[in-house]
């Protein structure tokens, strides 16, 4: 590209970027800024903000080798992959069936569009509260059911392997209608002349799927990926009402830690701290899904 | 690459340009980190401004009246207002669940209330780290000694005690009756107790002697009652895992492992402890006398109360929660009077008793005497016999973390995953290495 | 013939078989809000779950009304919302806009700083934040909780997604008929983003709606208070009313299924939208 026209293409971005970007500077990337800062010092989050306060508590890099230091951060951040690893698969699959059934046209469809969005609309405070109910050792349904095929269920939030499985299957039925509806809107978006065509050559579903749906359906299945990562590596409130950590902390995860040291402990410049080093994972994985994206999302243009 | 750095740079400049221009408006604060500052500003002499002729507008924040007490709340406030017309307060009433977190970056924004609530575990933080001011000169003589005491560090009184509970034996009649054996009483033991709980127990699969948590708030009570504690006398060093606590440890803890009289966290299955004595499973709780209210709606068999049973004597718990004063507040003196006539007031006082919320930590008996007309419970002395033996928290700046420690060593052992003598062993080790006592 | 005919219906009723179990396991937790919402205080918590309440009553519908300035709360929600979600909308459509179909120089790698600013927690930002409305002096006034949905990361994302799958030549087939920049993002990419356009519509409403945290910090006002933080006085030190919360819950679910309904329009309207262009 030319020196010129790329000149222009800035002069003509600016004003569609102008809103967003400003909003950016002043609403996300000062506060992170800032964050920066305050994770090289020893602040305790009640005094007041002020370039002072940091200042006269620098510690540089102390927090970060102390929390590199502990056996805790490894354990916590080993249960927050193990989080991940059950949660993203099983999400994913879950969404796309609900997308692929939403995506039939059946009668009474717009209904049961509208039922599935109901989890992600209800708050955790009461989703919770029912899963520590289905979730219930004795009484919970979910033991009940797997009593009927001979299986005698374990003890879910109050046992130490079980407890993050469990907030696993509460998140996914939390989340699989905000992706399905995602992907949903990605499979409408699949222009039908391209199965018209297909069905013309005599392609079977199969074949259907996996040549038409799925490429064009990768840019939507990598936002969710993505989303799920970043979200899943942020996973908090369910996990603050159900486990609050336990049993005995095998529940304790990366921003339940954050939140403990910064608002209960007053160690605010080790949260913040603890939350760059959650950015810096974050953000490799992220970078290499995005250099991985050349391999299997295909975008149209 | 240079357009990266100029735009980092400029962020850089305005994020310190905010920061500083936040500091400039207040220099007392910056300093203020130590509790021990002396600054005249950060202490309230209400002796010599009894009488301020000039009108204040001042903001009380508070998680207390949530849940139902908004309306009572008003009323005290109207009659305050009454009685000091020139001054005006802007209530908010916040939930409990998030008051803490908002309460904590209003107060590091510099934009706190000038008076506020605090509960005990998040007092000890706020008035160590400097930023409440301290109270003078205002009358503390209707209060309660113990509770007002728990509000004092170092000497210094930085809060009221806005409000007052205490924890009794809440015991379900019929369980006993059915088990054939006498209601508890007054004098008990644990060992009374103990006894009293394999009987009823005994009486079904998912019927429950009693329930107790394994948490530190309990741990540091029952440590009381074997005479002993998490701390030395003067707060120097942690005593843990001291004999008299291992034996009150123990007792706690073989209530679920050994004689499972208690149901472990599997059998209770995510149900609440409230949950378990509502549904008539359960025959003894120690609680909070909070619950009287909820256990007179949801109960549908004869309930009573009594002291709470001891070890080699008596301890039982109370809790209140601090009002203060915001140490950035241009308002102190009327903040101050607020608050101390909003805790110790005759009239806000038999508000308060009426609207049957909690108790005020007063010490007007003639006020407090109709708070015993009130049932069920019949037995409502008991709530004052229990005055009696009231024990503090071991209040420390780092109070959360040496409770979550404990706490959790204490459920390991409740699981069977390491002896009660190991549980205290770490306990105290972990502590000692992490906290920092002065 | 008659053979496929049965394969046709088997089919169809294996589907809607496979849809009910889902709404079943997706509705339990709702009906459970329902049908502790109609419970007297007593009866809250019961083992095995009572499912349909023995004396149901309304008692805890009326506490909500009588409890707080109801309508006031809706209403200040109901403003905050819509301006909240219109910028949203308005804002990230344009930047997703920019960034996918004007090739400005440096455009990747502001993309990526826009993802990357999802990665902090915002429990360690947050009083940097407020520290910086505070300087604004937005402190209580709506703006505060209005404004931050100028940048929202997630929404330009997802457009972005989005926005890739549409061909460029469309958009030169435009610039040849010789409409502008504005023009094209108007009456060719928006509208052929239809449908993800409605679901960030409905995410971002919902959103906003049961924002809680912000609005805490931001307004002290009770004249400005919204819904959700109305519905948060009902949780107290020591435990919490769950009969009337979740009669509170349900009414302010209400809204936003209607709204959710009302998009359902556009979700078929964004499959006209990319059928026609075949």
């Amino acid at each position: 590209m030319s020196k010129k026209r790329q000149k222009r293409a800035l002069k003509n971005a600016i004003p569609f970027m102008l809103p967003s970007f400003l909003g950016m500077i002043v609403f996300s990337f000062l506060p992170i800024i800032i964050s920066i800062a305050i994770s090289f010092t020893n602040w305790n989050g009640l005094d007041k903000l002020s370039y002072k306060t940091l200042a006269s508590n620098f510690v540089f890099l102390d927090n970060y080798k102390q929390i590199l230091g502990t056996s805790e951060f490894w354990k916590v951040l080993g249960h927050t992959c193990y989080y991940i690893v059950l949660y993203i698969p099983m999400v994913l699959i879950m969404s796309l069936l609900i997308a692929s059934i939403l995506n039939k046209n059946m009668k009474g469809i717009t209904v049961f569009r509208i039922m599935y969005y109901i989890p992600v609309l209800t708050s955790w405070v009461a989703a919770s509260l029912i899963w520590k109910w289905v979730l219930s050792p004795q009484y919970g349904i979910l033991n009940q059911l797997l009593g009927y095929i001979g299986i005698s269920g374990p003890g879910w939030l109050t046992d130490k392997v079980w407890a993050m499985p469990a907030i696993v299957l509460a998140s996914v039925w939390k989340d699989m209608g905000f992706y399905g509806l995602f992907l949903l809107s990605g499979l409408k978006a699949i222009d039908t002349g391209y199965y018209e065509a297909a069905i013309v050559d005599g392609a079977g579903k199969m074949k259907q799927f996996f040549s038409i749906t799925l490429p064009l359906l990768s840019p939507s299945m990598f936002f969710c990926i993505i989303m799920a990562l970043i979200n899943a590596f942020q996973l908090f409130p369910q996990v603050q009402i159900m486990t609050e950590g336990g049993p005995n902390g095998a529940t304790q995860v990366m921003v339940e830690r954050i939140y403990t040291y910064g608002f209960k402990y007053f160690k605010m410049g080790y949260a913040s701290a603890y939350s760059w080093l959650l950015f810096v994972i974050i953000f490799i994985l992220t970078l290499i899904q995005m250099k991985l994206q050349n391999k299997w999302v295909h975008y149209e243009s | 690459m240079r357009k990266k750095l100029m735009s980092l740079l400029l962020t850089g400049v305005l994020a310190t340009s905010l920061l500083t221009g936040c500091g400039s408006t207040d220099d007392n604060t910056a300093e203020g980190t130590a509790a021990t500052t002396e600054s005249k500003q950060e202490t309230v002499d209400l002796a010599n401004t009894e009488v301020s002729e000039e009108t204040a507008e001042i903001t009380y924040a508070n998680f207390n009246a949530s849940g139902g007490n908004e309306e009572t709340l008003q009323k005290m406030y109207d009659a305050f207002h009454e009685e000091y017309p020139n001054i005006t307060v802007n209530i908010e009433t916040i939930g409990y669940d998030d008051y803490f977190t908002q309460m904590q970056t209003r107060v590091a924004g510099g934009t706190a209330p000038d008076c506020y609530e605090l509960n005990i575990e998040n007092f000890a933080a706020y008035a160590n780290k400097g930023v409440l001011a301290e109270l003078t000169g205002i009358d503390t003589s209707g209060y309660n000694t113990t509770a007002l005491n728990a509000f004092s560090v170092d000497g210094k009184q930085y809060g009221v005690p806005g409000n007052f509970s205490n924890v009794v034996l809440i015991y379900n009649k019929d369980l006993f009756d059915k088990a054939g054996i006498a209601y508890p009483t007054d004098d008990w033991t644990w060992d009374d107790a103990m006894e009293a709980c394999e009987k009823i127990s005994a009486l079904g699969d998912d019927i429950y002697g009693i329930y107790q948590p394994i948490t530190f708030n309990e741990f540091f009570k029952v440590a009381a009652q074997y005479g002993g504690g998490v701390l030395n006398e003067d707060k120097t060093e942690f005593t843990i895992n001291s004999e008299e606590n291992l034996k009150a440890a123990t007792m706690m803890i073989s209530k679920v492992t050994e004689t499972n009289v208690q149901p472990t966290e599997a059998q209770m299955g995510g149900m609440g402890d409230w949950d378990l004595f509502e549904s008539g499973r359960l025959g003894m709780i120690p609680t909070g006398i909070w619950a009287f209210n909820t256990f007179a709606d949801a109960c549908d068999f004869n309930w009573d109360i009594c002291v709470e049973p001891g070890g080699t004597q008596k301890a039982t718990h109370f809790f209140s929660n601090a009002l203060v004063v915001n140490a950035d507040s241009d308002k102190k003196e009327a903040a101050a009077t607020w608050i101390n006539w909003l805790a110790s007031s005759d009239t806000a006082a038999q508000m308060r008793i009426d609207a049957g919320w909690d108790l005020p930590a007063i010490n007007n008996e003639d006020v407090l005497s109709g708070y015993l007309k009130l049932t069920p419970p019949e037995n409502r002395q008991a709530v004052f016999d229990s005055l009696n033996y009231l024990t503090v928290a071991p209040i420390i700046e780092d109070y959360s973390l040496m409770s979550d420690i404990i706490t959790n060593k204490l459920s390991l052992a409740a699981s069977g995953e390491i002896t009660v003598k190991e549980a205290l062993d770490q306990a105290q080790e972990e502590c000692t290495a992490q906290i920092k006592l002065q | 013939m008659n053979h496929s005919k049965w394969n046709v219906k088997l089919k169809i009723i294996w589907n809607y078989f496979l849809a009910c179990l889902i709404a079943i396991i997706v509705m339990i937790p709702f009906l459970w809000m329902l049908s502790t919402s109609l419970k007297s205080k007593g009866a809250l918590m019961q083992i095995p779950i009572e499912w349909i309440p023995q004396n149901p009553t309304l008692d805890s519908y009326r506490m909500v009304f009588s409890r707080f300035p109801f309508l006031r709360a809706i209403l200040n929600s109901f403003f905050i919302t819509c301006s909240y979600t219109v910028v949203t909308i308005l804002s990230a459509s344009m930047a997703a806009f920019a960034f996918t179909k004007i090739q400005f120089p440096y455009g990747d790698t502001v993309f990526k700083l826009y993802l990357a600013s999802m990665m902090i927690p915002t429990q360690v930002t947050m009083i940097p934040l407020f520290v910086i409305m505070n300087n604004l002096g937005l402190i209580n006034t709506y703006p505060s909780v209005i404004l931050p949905s100028l940048f929202r990361a997630f929404a330009v994302f997802m457009l972005v997604q989005q926005m890739r799958g549409i061909p460029n030549d469309y958009i030169e087939a435009a610039e040849l008929d010789g409409a502008g920049l504005f023009r094209i993002y108007r009456t060719v990419v928006l509208p052929l983003s239809g449908s993800a356009i409605a679901t960030l519509t409905i995410t971002t409403f919902m959103e906003s709606w049961n924002d809680y945290l912000w609005p805490l910090l931001m307004l002290n006002d009770k004249n400005r208070m919204t819904l959700t933080l109305a519905l948060n006085s009902l949780n107290g030190q020591y435990g919490t009313e769950y009969n009337i919360l979740m009669a509170g819950s349900l009414l302010s679910m209400i809204p936003i299924v209607v709204i959710y309904a009302l998009a359902q329009k556009y979700f078929k309207e964004g499959l006209m939208a990319g059928g026609v262009k075949g």
